[in-house]
């Protein structure tokens, strides 16, 4: 009984170092080496740095004899100072972090000026696999509608899907239903791009006309047709064209401009410029 | 009287819980990924409650589970608390057919339970979103989330029984089950 309890108990764990294992893995890209590196370094280098320290004082040992009362008070000191320093390091990092949001508003505002707009922090996200949805801090009491442009620094988010009083939910455009009518900045062709499952850090651009001359590194941005998303928003950056047999069904893949996974502030467009 | 007022604190204790995994659910596992994909912990849950408590209890539950994580963060409200509530009727029928005591079993009903709840409400999103159907990435998808699924099971196995037998004894009158003699 004693044996399989503790058999259980062991298992459990193998189990959680596995799942920590496999999280880490497949979240990081490339620097897994690094990575192993630094594990490795934990073990050896605290030992190491101690066979560094004892050399240095043999090697030194006129002032490792020193006056130790000295030496004691002179600790305190520095360990005072060093808490007092800690203190003051810590009110910075606040005072950055708040420097850093306030810079991501101004910024966004100055880029997107022409549009009337209103700043939010993404609060919730999807909880499931196969959509990707946001909720924001903001709702119909700060003036959202249905069908409202979200944009970030970098270029176009999605759009209010449904409000609350306080919150509204967005779908992004990495979402598997949605579908934005674009433009291929160089060549002003007009194409359709797509969430997928497969990545969501990528679009997949349809109807391309077959006379359209579609090159890696062409900017995506929203046509202004279909009455939701205005004209000129950046979406993205083709990072691969795939052609088939039959060049109608020829797509490209759309790399996003913003980053999904790590997107914590918005700006809700509230009028157009056409208004 | 006792009994009764057991099962309301038991009630109680499984809707604290549920928002316990809500805030588990959306602030852990959104970033505690595998190759950015999540478990879903309400399957498991659901499935919990449907196998120790009984049917009633289990879609009652899912389907107001189903239905609060729909109004929350959902697209399309009522589809979640209608798979959920599938999930509670499942957990019963299970029940009466397989013995809840393995491992084994216990992970085979999460696999299952997981495949169910996402196909459904995968086709109904694609019916009613008039999305493109993308079946070999939504199986691996699917995949990757059924074996993240049955880690946390194995992980939180002891948890399981020792819960699952204390909701047993509040809510299920105790019988012979003559078919294990």
């Amino acid at each position: 009984m004693y044996k399989n309890k503790k058999k259980g108990i062991i298992g459990i764990i193998i189990t959680i170092i596995i799942l920590v294992l496999l999280v880490i893995f497949t979240n990081t890209n490339g620097n897994q080496m690094s990575y192993i590196e630094n594990i490795c370094n934990v073990f050896v280098m605290p030992v190491q740095n101690g066979f560094a320290y004892l050399k240095n004082k043999i090697t030194g040992n006129d002032s490792f004899f020193a006056d130790l009362d000295t030496l004691k008070q002179e600790n305190e000191e520095l360990k005072q100072k060093n808490s007092e320093l800690e203190q003051s390091l810590r009110e910075l990092e606040i005072i950055k972090a708040e420097n850093e949001t306030l810079k991501e508003y101004v910024n966004l505002k100055d880029k997107y000026k022409d549009y009337s707009t209103i700043p939010a922090d993404v609060i919730n996200r999807d909880i499931s696999n196969y959509s990707s949805t946001i909720v924001i801090n903001v709702g119909s009491n700060d003036g959202i509608k249905e069908n409202m442009t979200v944009i970030a620094d970098s270029g176009l988010v999605g759009h209010v899907i449904s409000v609350s009083s306080n919150t509204a939910q967005v779908q992004t455009i990495v979402d598997t239903a949605s579908a934005v009518t674009s433009t291929i900045s160089t060549t002003d062709d007009t194409i359709i791009v797509q969430g997928t499952l497969d990545d969501k850090a990528t679009l997949r651009a349809t109807f391309i006309p077959t006379d359209a001359v579609v090159l890696q590194g062409d900017s995506v941005e929203t046509s202004g047709i279909g009455g939701i998303y205005p004209k000129g928003i950046h979406i993205g950056t083709i990072k691969e064209v795939v052609n088939t047999s039959n060049i109608t069904d020829r797509y490209a893949i759309v790399e996003t401009a913003v980053n999904f996974t790590k997107l914590n502030t918005v700006l809700v467009i509230t009028n157009s410029v056409s208004e | 009287m006792v009994k009764k007022l057991r099962k309301v604190i038991s009630i109680i204790v499984l809707i604290i819980t549920f928002f316990l995994l809500y805030f588990v659910q959306s602030n852990f596992f959104t970033w505690f990924t595998i190759g950015g994909i999540q478990p879903n912990l309400f399957i498991i849950y659901v499935l919990m409650i449907g196998l120790f408590a009984g049917k009633k209890l289990g879609i009652i539950l899912g389907i107001i589970f189903g239905f609060y994580i729909d109004v929350i963060i959902g697209r399309q409200i009522g589809i979640s608390g209608i798979m959920l509530g599938i999930v509670g009727v499942i957990g019963e029928l299970l029940d009466k057919n397989f013995s809840k005591e393995s491992r084994v079993t216990i992970m085979l009903m999460i696999a299952s339970c997981t495949a169910i709840y996402e196909i459904g409400c995968y086709l109904f999103n694609v019916i009613t979103l008039e999305m493109n159907l993308e079946i070999i990435a939504f199986i691996k998808i699917l995949l990757v989330e059924i074996i993240y699924n049955l880690i946390i099971t194995i992980i939180i196995y002891p948890l399981i029984q020792k819960a699952g037998h204390a909701l047993e004894d509040t809510f299920k009158t105790k019988k012979i089950l003559t078919r294990y003699f």
